[in-house]
């Protein structure tokens, strides 16, 4: 199936239809912090402003926090109701490659040896709608780990903006599934094509920062031991859950059962290996001093998560340096293993 | 005054007077700095002073053990010897750099102010009254009042009150009140109602990072109440009746303690607007109490003891 296109004017239209099956959510700046909302017929102008959210797309499929089940205490015992999320279908439009990646390092950990029927139901219902960068921020450093600013293989459906128009190329059969079903597109003429192509290598140069990854699982292992420097880089660090909680990847969470006598919920909320009380519940926390905390958030996405599903878990999407606070630099603390 | 700083820590360090210094370095992003913490004199060269130093530094010799020599602005200062009067840390253990301040740049009005995002700033320099910028390569001119913290024009300490060593010479406090309490001013303004929606959709918003109480001075509770589960008082998860209780019992906690430094809001990653809600209660505990935070080290903390003359009208 070749490129199609459709008038940024005509996004309006698209998303009104496109809502009406389904939950469609959008970039939105409405609320003070730029993150996935739902659509709600108003404006269809974030192309023209919007770079990446604050809060990943992770948030539409591992929700901050989310009932699990309920639980009442009935004469022969407690009746349990498991709460589901209801599988209606749903479109993330405007998903950067970088957070398409990201979803689908996640996936390999909620589909492992326990299959996390929250977290995938939501994922089976979606359809995700990448948009590619052009302009990425100077915190960016996607190249690094392989993904490509102006293509992604992690999506359904990509679109290219180039100009006054979005090219769309379906990447997946539920993509071309949902091409299919959108009105308003025209075919796109090869000139668009290589436009968008172009625009896509320009995305890649202006992407400077970057961190090396060669040999680096070795580094990790060799860096564990040296406290010195985790206690030098660890030195800013003002523990909170920021880095974590806007990372497209980490996944710690907690869960805590609401009890009021005769019944409850099971709740399941973020958790942070930031938090001096993390995992403080089920046993202790082994890692007392924050520099082994630091250490253990960098080795986990670094090394940990390597061995165990062959894959990095960070997507360069720079999220931790622009929000950190103090400015922990991810570039600069794999730079400095790298270096030791 | 840069060049000062470095030179006078540097000796502070091969002295053996301090442990640590803490200060500003450059950041890893256009105009940003980054605290800079060490004990090592080869990393003194990064040390700067501009004025994007917006972090307020004075919660690190709470968690640093030694002593310190620490780099703060007027408003920092104050957190530092609030932090004295509740000894969590010791005058004679800290060297204190004080930098007079005309104001730090809040990144986020900036952006507003060029239109264009801050990574689209290669070079800022403030040159007298106004801001010089290099913005995709094309030079432009702002007024530097028009970009600084909502905070700055409010503060009337610009200077340090408590230092060592100053760094340049005095700045007189160039104050806007009205400005710097405009949007306390505009809630204020709502119905009970209204004002309550309003906060409730702000707290919606909270995703529990903590980045608000990490970076606060004055919140230095060695186990802050939100992670006491027995008895539980608030939701570990983040539900919006329970953000609000969290941060309203914060906002109690810190008060008389809080020297407007805005950190909380700058560090808030959804954008809820906390130091309306820090600031309000600066203006109670004054006007109530006649208590201006971080003044006088030697003064005991307004709620930790009590005066004949204090007000209890809430009692009657």
């Amino acid at each position: 199936m070749g490129y199609k296109k459709i008038k940024k004017d005509q996004l309006k239209t698209l998303f009104n239809e496109l809502s009406k099956d389904c939950s469609l959510f959008v970039p939105s700046g409405s609320k003070g912090y730029v993150g996935f909302d739902p659509w709600d017929g108003n404006s269809a102008d974030f192309t023209e402003w919007y770079r990446n959210t604050t809060i990943p797309p992770k948030a539409l499929f591992f929700p901050p926090v989310e009932a699990m089940l309920r639980f009442r205490k009935g004469e022969a015992g407690y009746e349990i109701e498991e709460l589901l999320p209801n599988g209606r279908p749903q479109i993330v439009f405007g998903v950067r490659p970088c957070d398409a990646r990201a979803l689908k390092i996640t996936d390999t950990l909620f589909s492992d040896t326990y299959r996390d029927p929250y977290y995938l139901t939501r994922r089976e219902n979606a359809t995700i709608v990448g948009l590619a960068c052009n302009e990425p921020c100077d915190t960016c450093f996607c190249t690094s780990l392989d993904i490509s600013p102006g293509e992604s293989q992690d999506v359904d459906l990509l679109c290219s903006d180039i100009g006054d128009e979005l090219l769309m190329e379906a990447v997946s059969d539920k993509g071309e599934d949902l091409l299919s079903k959108m009105s308003g597109l025209s075919e796109a003429s090869g000139e668009e094509e290589s436009k968008a192509k172009q625009l896509g290598d320009s995305a890649k140069e202006k992407i400077t920062r970057q961190i090396d990854t060669s040999g680096l699982l070795d580094k990790m292992r060799s860096s564990f031991e040296n406290r010195e420097y985790w206690e030098d880089v660890s030195r800013k660090c003002m523990s909170c859950g920021i880095c974590t909680y806007v990372c497209p990847t980490c996944h710690c969470f907690d869960i805590c059962d609401e009890n009021n006598k005769k019944d409850g919920k099971r709740v399941r909320n973020w958790d942070s290996c930031k938090f001096p009380l993390f995992t403080r519940m089920p046993m202790e926390n082994p890692r007392h001093e924050k520099w082994r905390r630091i250490r253990q958030r960098y080795h986990h996405k670094f090394e940990y998560f390597q061995m165990n599903f062959e894959t990095i878990a960070c997507t360069g999407c720079g999220r931790c340096i622009r929000e950190c606070p103090v400015n922990v630099d991810v570039t600069e603390i794999i730079g400095g293993i790298q270096a030791l | 005054m840069e060049n000062r700083l470095k030179e006078e820590a540097g000796k502070l360090l091969k002295e053996g007077k301090v442990d640590y210094i803490v200060g500003y370095g450059k950041g890893t992003v256009n105009l940003r700095t980054s605290p800079l913490i060490t004990n090592k004199e080869e990393d003194l060269e990064g040390l700067v002073i501009n004025p994007f130093i917006a972090n307020n530094l004075s919660r690190y010799p709470v968690e640093l053990k030694g002593r310190v020599g620490i780099v703060v602005k007027g408003c920092d200062s104050r957190s530092l010897t609030s932090l004295m009067q509740d000894k969590k840390v010791k005058r004679e253990d800290l060297i204190i750099f004080g930098v007079p301040c005309e104001g730090v740049v809040d990144l986020k009005k900036l952006a507003g102010q060029i239109g264009a995002e801050i990574d689209r700033v290669t070079d800022a320099e403030k040159e007298g009254e106004n801001l010089t910028l290099q913005v995709d390569g094309s030079k432009k001119t702002i007024p530097f009042r028009d970009v600084i913290f909502d905070k700055c024009y409010g503060c009337e300490h610009p200077t340090p009150l408590e230092y060592d060593m100053l760094l340049g010479s005095e700045v007189a406090p160039n104050l806007d009140i009205e400005k710097s309490l405009e949007r306390i001013k505009e809630l204020e303004g709502m119905d009970a109602q209204e004002r309550w929606n309003y906060w409730k959709e702000q707290f919606s918003k909270c995703i529990r990072c903590y980045g608000c109480r990490n970076v606060c001075p004055a919140c230095f509770c060695e186990r802050c109440f939100v992670d006491v589960n027995m008895p539980q008082w608030v939701a570990t998860y983040a539900t919006w009746q329970d953000n609000l209780t969290f941060q309203l019992i914060r906002t109690l906690h810190v008060a008389g303690r809080c020297s407007d430094c805005g950190e909380c809001e700058r560090a808030c990653p959804v954008g809820i607007p906390l130091r309306s809600l820090q600031r309000k209660m600066v203006e109670e505990v004054k006007d109530l109490f006649g208590h201006e935070v971080g003044i006088d080290k030697d003064a005991p903390p307004v709620f930790s003891h009590y005066e004949a003359t204090d007000p209890d009208e809430f009692m009657k």
